[in-house]
């Protein structure tokens, strides 16, 4: 068993806010995931963009809580870092799709190499940031 | 008025070096210097100015400008390509464009940046939002994933990428001008044996970041022919794509914009990819060079490695590939690197390549890579076919 870190113990870097992804962050503070929806086009999308990546209009956005169960799309084992991250390698850098139909970036903790596999089915693990906000982090849904 | 109507009338570069000792302003007036000298091109003959975009550059609002004024060069024409790896290509297009339009008449088309030694890059993207908290570093990670989603599709065969690697270093071996550190040869061993830095991309996988500058000079192909130039690289087929599947959710990474602009190049061209005599793509990842393979259509989509097992990329061999040794092994030069293979592509067909100068000489396909996007491939894709003046 290869066990590879989840670097909960380091202070990550403190992602900025956007103006219109300000509701994603401050869900995150009650551990709420919440995406962009757009109800002409019937899909999902992430990262938050300023206008529907589907339709390119503003108006057919709005935002939906979602569980943050999914799967693993591809991945990457990080084996040379930059600080903060560095002396923590090896770490796993995951694109996961949600099961409403997205990619999302982000870090699979509690996983071992040996588990690690395309369509690992996973679950949100919200890591605390300094500000209250919380980090979208992903785990084995055993 | 068409592409075809202009040619790359001369070319010039600086050798790569892993940090540069002289400004980028310099590097510049090297690459000036050297194309006046090949053309025979009066100083006060160039009317236009395309750069390409620089990490040295980034953050001068004025960048196009203030390197004219650096070279003296009066112009009608003045702007710099933001496309990453793929300006130097895109800039020979947007050349002829304005040679089209009207808008001058000798475009320099100037590639030079000393990231290494400077670099004033401040990326306003997804990546502090959405990617760095994640100890996600760019490039790397990004083709890690990349890999192992093709992986996971088609299976990696790292014995195949790992020629493509060999058949490159041994171009550099010739190249005086590649960056001395690479010019040692490998073996497909030491290619598989190579530390990994985001699996699976090994550290031969990767470009070593350099400083250096390139260019060619653009004019119309009628008035290069009054000159008396003999020596053309004439642009036939030019093919440009960004961020494809922007309007989707969920992107395959192994299909990239290649596809579309290829499929362009060729059909501007009127040439299939069999036809092609050496080529000079984009190379920041062994793997982007296999999948270029496919999706320009030299073999199908997932065949990449069965083409390169069968196939001969040196200099000598069937399909020549990155003469000069590509970005991989002659060292990439920030966002100025896009120069590198493009130069090489002309002088080939200036039969100037020395001791690695390929047999056909009937055209060259060159390519572009730039930006790196969210969970995707990359942002922009192009590919330009060159013919010698016929």
């Amino acid at each position: 068993m290869t066990q590879l870190n989840d670097m909960l113990d380091i202070e990550r870097p403190l992602p900025p806010a956007r103006s219109f992804s300000a509701p994603f962050w401050e869900a995150t503070r009650e551990k709420r995931l919440v995406i962009q929806y757009d109800r002409v086009a019937g899909a999902y999308q992430f990262y938050p963009r300023p206008t529907s990546i589907h339709t390119g209009r503003r108006g057919n956005l709005e935002w939906r809580e979602v569980s943050g169960l999914g799967q693993v799309f591809s991945y990457t084992i990080v084996r040379r870092a930059r600080p903060p991250f560095r002396d923590r390698e090896p770490y796993i850098v995951a694109m996961v799709t949600l099961d409403e139909g997205v990619n999302v970036m982000s870090n699979i903790i509690r996983c071992t190499e040996e588990e690690l596999a395309q369509g690992l089915r996973v679950k949100p693990y919200w890591h605390p940031l300094s500000d209250g906000r919380h980090l979208l982090l992903f785990e084995p849904d055993r | 008025m068409a592409l075809s109507d202009n040619a790359i009338v001369g070319y010039a570069e600086t050798k790569i070096v892993p940090r540069s000792e002289v400004d980028v302003w310099e590097l510049a007036a090297e690459v000036l210097d050297g194309i006046l000298e090949a053309t025979g091109f009066a100083h006060d003959e160039i009317d236009g100015l395309i750069l390409s975009s620089s990490q040295t550059g980034a953050g001068n609002n004025f960048w196009s400008q203030t390197v004219a004024d650096q070279l003296a060069l009066e112009l009608n024409f003045c702007q710099t390509v933001d496309i990453g790896g793929c300006s130097p290509v895109g800039a020979v297009a947007r050349a002829c464009a304005a040679i089209d339009a009207g808008l001058a008449e000798n475009v320099l088309c100037l590639f030079a940046d000393t990231a290494v030694a400077e670099n004033n890059g401040r990326p306003r993207s997804y990546g502090a939002e959405w990617t760095s908290p994640f100890g996600y570093l760019g490039a790397p990670a990004a083709f890690g994933m990349l890999s192992r989603y093709y992986d996971d599709k088609f299976g990696l065969d790292f014995r195949a990428l790992g020629k493509l690697a060999v058949a490159q270093r041994e171009h550099a071996l010739r190249n005086p001008n590649a960056c001395e550190k690479l010019r040692k040869p490998i073996t497909v061993d030491d290619y598989v044996n190579s530390r990994m830095i985001n699996d699976p991309i090994r550290l031969l996988d990767c470009v070593m970041p350099c400083d250096g500058a390139s260019g060619v000079l653009v004019t119309g192909r009628k008035a290069a022919e009054k000159r008396g130039l003999a020596r053309c690289a004439v642009p036939v087929g030019y093919g440009e794509r960004t961020n494809v599947g922007a309007q989707r959710a969920i992107v395959d990474p192994t299909v990239t914009g290649h596809r579309i602009a290829g499929e362009r190049a060729f059909a501007q061209a009127g040439m299939k990819p069999g036809e092609i005599g050496s080529f000079h793509p984009y190379d920041d990842f062994i793997i982007a060079i296999m999948m270029q393979l496919e999706m320009l259509g030299f073999c199908k989509h997932g065949e990449g490695a069965a083409y390169i097992h069968e196939t001969d990329f040196l200099f000598s061999g069937d399909l020549p590939l990155n003469t000069g040794g590509g970005q991989i092994s002659a060292g990439q030069c920030g966002l100025a690197g896009g120069g590198t293979n493009l130069v090489e592509a002309v002088r080939q067909l200036f039969g100037e390549g020395g001791e690695r100068q390929v047999k056909n000489t009937a055209n060259a396909l060159v390519t572009g890579i730039g930006g790196i996007p969210y969970g995707r491939n990359w942002n922009t894709s192009t590919v330009l076919i060159l013919t010698p003046n016929a």
